[in-house]
C-alpha cells in the first residue's frame, strides 16, 4: 500500500475494524508464537517473532497460559489508543487468543462511568461538608450558650458586688451626716468628717459608675422617666458645685430660662447624673477662668451646654474622649477611671439625644447636647400630718435600721423595725402597718419572698423595696412580687421621706 | 530470559489515584484532570533493587470499584502481588478496600500487597485515622502515604512490593 497516502490508508484500516476483520495469536504447547493474523499492531504489538516464547512479546498473557478453559478479558488497553477485548482459547493443547477491537463502546461506557463517579464525588464532598457545616452550627450554640450563662455570671456578680459595697457605705455616709448635722464637731473633727464623707462619695460614685458602664454594655439599663422639676434640680446643682468651683477660685454659673416649664417628664436620677458628669469634668480641668452651664428648652427638647475655659481637647483625642476608660494625658495625675463621659455619650443617646464635644487649645471646651422632655401640667402635693401612720421598717442591718427610724420618728411616724422576712410577715399581721419599708436582700427569709407572702395574705398598703442592688431585674423583680415603690441604697433619706408621703397620698 | 518478571495490580475504589500512581510511576507525569479507567490499563516498568537485580512489573490499572467484580476477578489471575490503594480523603475508600483485599485473599490466596494512603498533599481533607493505621501496621500490614501529586513516597511503594515478593 505505499502508492496510496497514509490518511487515506488510516481511513480503510479503521473501516477494517469497524467490520472486525479478525487479530489472532496463535500458541503452541511450549507457549511459543506459532502464527498471527489480522492487525496485532494496531492494539500495539509492533514486533511479533515467530517461535519465540509469546510471554517475552505479550505482557499482557503472562499467566494466562496454562488455562483450561475460554478466558475473556473486557476493555483491555495495551498501549496505543485502542481498546479490546482478550478471548483466550485452549484448543487441543495449544492456545488461541483472539483480539476484537471494543473501543467504541468502551469510550461510551467510559463516559457514562465518569459521570456516575463525579456524580458520586460531589455528593461525597457535599455530604462532608454538611456535617462539617452541623458540627459548626453545633459548637457555635454551645459557645453561645456558655456565653450567656457567663454574662448571666457577671450580672449576679454585679449584683452581689453593688449590694456588698452599697450596704456599708451607706451606714458610713448615714453616720456621718448624723456626726455632721450633730454640729458640735472641733475643727479638726470636721475636717476629718469631710475627709470621710469626701472619700465615702467618691467611692460610691466610682461603683455606680463601674456598674452604669457594666449595664450599658450589656443593654441593661431602663430609663425611669418621671415628673421632674428641673428648675428646682438645677438649682441644687448650683448649690453643690459652687463650692467647690469657689475652693479652685473657679467662676460658676448655671443658666436657666424664663420659658422652663415646672415640670418636664424626663429621668432626673440619669439626666443629673449626666450634668453631673459634664460639670466635674469642667471644674477639674480648668485651672482658671469659669464653668458655666447653660440649659434652653425648646420644642420639646431640653438643650445643655457645658463650657469651660480649660486646656482643650486635642482633635484626635475628641475622637476617643466618649470611649470607656479613655483618659486624657492631662487627667493622669487627677482622680477617676475614665467613665464619665462614656457614660454620658450612651445615657443621652438612650433618652432620645445626642452629645458632642467642640475645643479648642485656647478657649477650652463646649459640650453641647440635647435630649428630650415633654412637659406636664404642675400638680401641687400639699403636706399632710403624719401622726397616726405606722411604718415597719425591715432591713437586717441594725446600722441602717436604726439611722432610718431616726429620720422616720424625726417627721412623727410611728416605726415598728424588724430584722428579717419571716419577722416581718409576722408582725405585719399583728400590727397592720400603713406602710412597710422592705430591705430586699436579708437571712432567713429575704424581702421579694416576704412581700410575695404578704401578697398572698392579702395586705394591700404600700410596700417601698429599699436595696442595695441596682440592677435592673432586681428592680423590675421586685415590682413584679409586689413593692409599689423600688429604692437604691444609699437611700437620701429627703427622697425617701418624699416617696413615703406621696405614695399614702 | 535473565529478568524476573512480576504481574502486578492496582486495586481500590474508584478516584483514588491508581493511575496517577503508575503516571508518576512509569513516566513521572500527573494531572489534576480526573478520566476514569474503564477494563484495565496495562503498563510495564523496569525496575533495579537494592541488590542491584532487576525486575519489571507488568503493572494491571484496574477500574475502580468498592467490591471485586467478576470482570475484575479475571484481570487477576497470574498477579505476583497488589497495591491496594485508598483516597486519604475519603474514609469510605479504606473500607473499599479492605473488603477487596478480603476478597482477592479469598480467590487467589495469600498475596503480597502493600497499602498506598494516597493523596497525601490534600492535609487539611484528610481523614484517616492514625490509630486504625497503627492497628494494622501492628498486624503485620504495610502501609505508606503517598501523593502521586508530590510524587511522595511513590517510587517507595513499589520497591517495598516488590521486596515483599522477592
Ligand atoms: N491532590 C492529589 N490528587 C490526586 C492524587 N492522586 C490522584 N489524584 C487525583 O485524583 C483523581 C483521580 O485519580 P486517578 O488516578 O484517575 O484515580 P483512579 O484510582 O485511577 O480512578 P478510577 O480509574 O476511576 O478507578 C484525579 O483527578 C487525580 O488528579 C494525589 O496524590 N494528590
Ligand atoms: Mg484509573
Amino acid at each position: 500500500m505505499t502508492h496510496i497516502p497514509a490518511s487515506v490508508v488510516g481511513y480503510i484500516q479503521s473501516m477494517w475494524m469497524a467490520e472486525m476483520i479478525l487479530t489472532y495469536l496463535h500458541i503452541d504447547v511450549q507457549g511459543r508464537l506459532i502464527d498471527w493474523g489480522g492487525y496485532p499492531q494496531h492494539y500495539g504489538l509492533t514486533t511479533l517473532t515467530k517461535n519465540k516464547l509469546i510471554v517475552e512479546q505479550v505482557d499482557f498473557l503472562d499467566g494466562f497460559l496454562d488455562i483450561t478453559h475460554t478466558e475473556v478479558l473486557q476493555y483491555l488497553n495495551i498501549g496505543g489508543n485502542r481498546c479490546i477485548n482478550v478471548h483466550i482459547v485452549p484448543l487441543d493443547g495449544s492456545i488461541y487468543v483472539l483480539l476484537f477491537d471494543v473501543t467504541d463502546e468502551h469510550d461510551k461506557q467510559q463516559k457514562m462511568q465518569q459521570q456516575v463517579n463525579e456524580l458520586s464525588i460531589l455528593t461525597y464532598r457535599q455530604s462532608q461538608l454538611l456535617q462539617e457545616l452541623e458540627a459548626t452550627r453545633k459548637k457555635l450554640s454551645e459557645e453561645k450558650g456558655q456565653l450567656e450563662q457567663a454574662i448571666k455570671l457577671k450580672s449576679d456578680f454585679i449584683a452581689t458586688l453593688s449590694h456588698e459595697l452599697r450596704t456599708p457605705l451607706t451606714s458610713i455616709m448615714g453616720y456621718t451626716k448624723l456626726l455632721d448635722d450633730a454640729k458640735q464637731a472641733s475643727d479638726y473633727e470636721t475636717n476629718y468628717l469631710d475627709s470621710v464623707k469626701k472619700n465615702a462619695n467618691h467611692l460610691l460614685s466610682l461603683i455606680d459608675n463601674v456598674l452604669d458602664q457594666t449595664k450599658l454594655e450589656i443593654g441593661q439599663i431602663e430609663l425611669h422617666p418621671n415628673n421632674c422639676n428641673v428648675k428646682q434640680m438645677l438649682e441644687d446643682l448650683k448649690s453643690l458645685f459652687l463650692p467647690i468651683a469657689q475652693d479652685k477660685k473657679l467662676l460658676f454659673d448655671i443658666k436657666i430660662p424664663n420659658n422652663l416649664p415646672a415640670q418636664l417628664v424626663i429621668d432626673e436620677l440619669r439626666f443629673r447624673q449626666i450634668l453631673i458628669n459634664l460639670i466635674t469634668n469642667g471644674i477639674k480641668f480648668t485651672a482658671k477662668g469659669f464653668v458655666e452651664l447653660k440649659i434652653t428648652w425648646q420644642s420639646n427638647k431640653l438643650y445643655f451646654i457645658v463650657t469651660d475655659s480649660g486646656p482643650g481637647i486635642s482633635s484626635e483625642s475628641q475622637q476617643k474622649i466618649f470611649t470607656a476608660f479613655h483618659r486624657e494625658s492631662t487627667a493622669n495625675t487627677l482622680p477617676g477611671a475614665g467613665l464619665g463621659l462614656a457614660i454620658s455619650y450612651h445615657l443621652v443617646e438612650l433618652m432620645g439625644g445626642q452629645l458632642s464635644v467642640e475645643s479648642s487649645p485656647q478657649f477650652g471646651s463646649n459640650f453641647t447636647g440635647f435630649i428630650s422632655a415633654d412637659s406636664i401640667q404642675f400638680t401641687n402635693t400639699s403636706n399632710i400630718n403624719h401622726t397616726n401612720i405606722k411604718i415597719l421598717l425591715v432591713d437586717d442591718s441594725i446600722d441602717l435600721r436604726s439611722l432610718i427610724e431616726l429620720y422616720l420618728e424625726n417627721e412623727g411616724y410611728a416605726v415598728i423595725t424588724a430584722s428579717n422576712g419571716l419577722e416581718a410577715v409576722k408582725l405585719t399581721l399583728q400590727t397592720k402597718p400603713d406602710i412597710i419599708l422592705m430591705d430586699m436582700q436579708m437571712p432567713v427569709l429575704d424581702g421579694y419572698n416576704a412581700v410575695q407572702q404578704l401578697r398572698a395574705k392579702k395586705f394591700n398598703k404600700p410596700i417601698i423595696a429599699l436595696s442595695g442592688s441596682n440592677i435592673e431585674h432586681d428592680r423590675n423583680y421586685a415590682f413584679k412580687v409586689g413593692c409599689n415603690e423600688y429604692m437604691t441604697k444609699p437611700v437620701d433619706p429627703e427622697n425617701l421621706l418624699n416617696a413615703i408621703s406621696q405614695i399614702i397620698q | 530470559m535473565g529478568i524476573l518478571q512480576k504481574k502486578i495490580c492496582m486495586i481500590g475504589d474508584f478516584s483514588v489515584g491508581k493511575t496517577s500512581l503508575v503516571a508518576k510511576f512509569v513516566r513521572q507525569t500527573f494531572s489534576d484532570k480526573y478520566l476514569t479507567t474503564v477494563g484495565v490499563k496495562i503498563d510495564t516498568k523496569l525496575l533495579t533493587l537494592p541488590n542491584g537485580n532487576q525486575m519489571k512489573f507488568i503493572l494491571w490499572d484496574i477500574a475502580g470499584s468498592e467490591s471485586l467484580t467478576t470482570t475484575t476477578a479475571s484481570y487477576l489471575r497470574g498477579v505476583a502481588g497488589f497495591l491496594l490503594v485508598v483516597d486519604g480523603t475519603r474514609l469510605p475508600t479504606w473500607n473499599s478496600a479492605l473488603n477487596l483485599r478480603e476478597a482477592v485473599e479469598k480467590q487467589l490466596g495469600n498475596k503480597p500487597f502493600v497499602i498506598l494512603l494516597n493523596k497525601a498533599d490534600l492535609q487539611d481533607q484528610w481523614e484517616m485515622d492514625e490509630q486504625v493505621i497503627e492497628e494494622k501496621t501492628k498486624q503485620g500490614w504495610k502501609l505508606l502515604t503517598t501523593s502521586a501529586k508530590s510524587g511522595m513516597n511513590v517510587e517507595e511503594a513499589f520497591l517495598e512490593l516488590a521486596l515483599l515478593m522477592t
